[in-house]
């Protein structure tokens, strides 16, 4: 005869809107999570994209014959640079480089191309070489007095404060939502095995071992916030993908602001929300129902 | 099989509910507990099967002392013990065979190897065709049935019954008496608590009388 086994632990009344809760809580902070990644990755590719270039900038001299001038010193400062160990290449930047420089502040048009730009020569720096950046400019000086080397140092060490004010940032908001998600999941473990507290009783009383309720409990909690949780933590990596499908169907990001898609690698990393809550439900179901068995005779 | 010596029993700072009793139940005897409403029979029964620790006295259970046994053995000393609550105590959520199987479950038996034994004894009681039904639809008397089923199930070497038959009629009723006395034939010791004179005069069987706490013993050792 077959025949409907009951699970030992319902599904108690109110559960939806506490398994909506951690839903939720999982979305919040596996954005937080994402969030923290991206932060750390563009905090890191700040760091790199600056700290292997260096750039020369010529300015354009208050008199005489500008053009002139300005080639004059671009091929003397890129004859010192190629003449420097430890640079890899140099290079002056073409003119449609500098105007996509500018464009997002001037736009396109003939008055960029009337305004006297700067020369721009840009060199990247061999990986692991030590360059006398204060020597280099002493002999860029000498060659071409209009201009000007930057190592970035100042930009570097102004981007890393910022980079790293971001990072802690994201993860102070992740640590926070974090909490709140842990505490979320408890309470609710917590509200569902109050409204149960009769049937531990029953059961205690009938001989189960404390291990043997606590385990039909928490397989119940930790069940009912796995899903729960995968479900908030799902949503938001479906909208970390979405924004890597806007980048890759084209739509340019913002400039200057961090990228909002997660790489493959990192939206692995969203796994990590369901888990954590799902352990924090399975631990805080056990602790609660053995110090119940154990209030009890 | 049960030794009481001496007990007594109060809950929190209240007067004692229970003075001195002192007993011993054989092992497969079968023993009625009478009193009036309030003597303190429910509070004997619990403090028999592990429901409250005493306040004072010796309780000794299965050759155990309860006062020096490890908490570690309770569990296997409570499932030796069949217990019909007076109130039931079914869960709600799950079926009448499933809260008759409960006990079986918790011995780490498997359904298949209980299937049919649960299904026969639903069918004893009377409730063989509602066995998938919840609690919350069976009438009292049906309610009452499964919890003495879920009692019986795995056959205890102690069965206590608080008024086991206080919701079914007299056909019923005597036909649960028997169940009792075959559980009893089979070597289970039975203490049941009632108030049905007419149950109590319908056998041989010893009777212990509470009054205001203290016991009584009416009627001497004997057997269905």
């Amino acid at each position: 005869m077959t025949r409907p086994s009951g699970r030992l632990v319902p599904r108690e009344k109110g559960a939806a809107p506490l398994d909506l809760v951690i839903a939720v809580m999982a979305f919040l902070a596996a954005l937080a999570l994402g969030a923290s990644l991206l932060a750390a990755r563009t905090s890191e590719g700040w760091r790199a994209g600056l700290t292997d270039r260096l750039t020369v900038q010529i300015l354009v001299p208050a008199h005489g014959d500008a053009p002139t001038i300005m080639a004059r010193e671009s091929d003397a400062v890129i004859a010192v640079l190629n003449r420097t160990q430890g640079i890899g290449h140099a290079a002056p930047l073409s003119d449609t480089e500098m105007q996509a420089l500018v464009e997002p502040w001037l736009g396109k048009g003939s008055l960029v191309a009337e305004l006297p730009l700067p020369r721009l020569i840009d060199a990247s720096i061999v990986p692991g070489a030590a360059i006398d950046i204060d020597a280099l400019a002493a002999q860029i000086k000498a060659v071409a007095p209009d201009a000007q080397l930057d190592d970035h140092s100042r930009w570097i060490a102004r981007l890393a404060t910022l980079a790293d004010t971001i990072l802690w940032s994201a993860l102070g908001v992740l640590i926070l939502i974090a909490i709140a998600t842990a505490a979320t999941v408890a309470f609710a473990t917590r509200a569902g095995l109050e409204a149960q507290h009769d049937m531990v009783a029953l059961l205690h009383q009938m001989g189960a071992h404390a291990l043997f309720i606590a385990r039909a409990f928490e397989r119940h909690y930790a069940l009912a916030t796995l899903g729960a949780s995968l479900a908030g933590a799902s949503l938001a990596a479906i909208l970390f993908a979405l924004a890597g499908g806007l980048e890759f169907a084209g739509v340019e990001p913002v400039p200057f602001l961090p990228p909002i898609a997660l790489k493959l690698s990192e939206l692995a990393w969203l796994a990590a929300v369901p888990m954590a809550a799902t352990v924090i439900a399975w631990l805080t179901a056990r602790l609660s129902v053995l110090a119940v068995v154990r209030e009890i005779y | 099989m049960v030794r009481f010596e001496n007990v007594g029993m109060r809950y929190g700072a209240g007067p004692e509910v229970l003075r001195d009793v002192t007993f011993v139940l054989e092992s497969g005897s079968f023993t009625f507990l009478t009193g009036l409403s309030g003597a303190g029979k429910t509070t004997l029964l619990k403090l028999i099967y592990l429901g409250e620790p005493p306040s004072r006295g010796l309780i000794t259970l299965f050759g155990h002392d309860m006062a020096t046994a490890k908490r570690s053995e309770f569990p296997a000393i409570r499932r030796r013990i069949g217990v019909v609550f007076q109130d039931f105590r079914l869960l709600p959520h799950l079926s009448a065979f499933d809260n008759v199987a409960l006990p079986l479950k918790l011995a780490g038996r498997h359904e298949g190897d209980y299937e049919h034994d649960v299904e026969e004894l639903l069918s004893w009681v009377g409730l063989g065709d509602r066995m998938h039904a919840r609690p919350a639809t069976l009438s009292g008397g049906e309610q009452q049935r499964i919890a003495i089923a879920r009692a019986v199930v795995a056959r205890p070497d102690l069965l206590i019954a608080d008024e086991p038959t206080g919701n079914v009629d007299a056909e019923i009723g005597g036909r649960l008496i028997r169940l009792f006395g075959e559980l009893n034939r089979l070597g289970t010791t039975v203490l049941i608590a009632t108030h049905d004179r007419a149950l109590i005069e319908s056998g041989r069987a010893r009777e212990m009388r509470l009054v205001d706490g203290r016991l009584v013993e009416l009627r001497g050792v004997g057997r269905t």
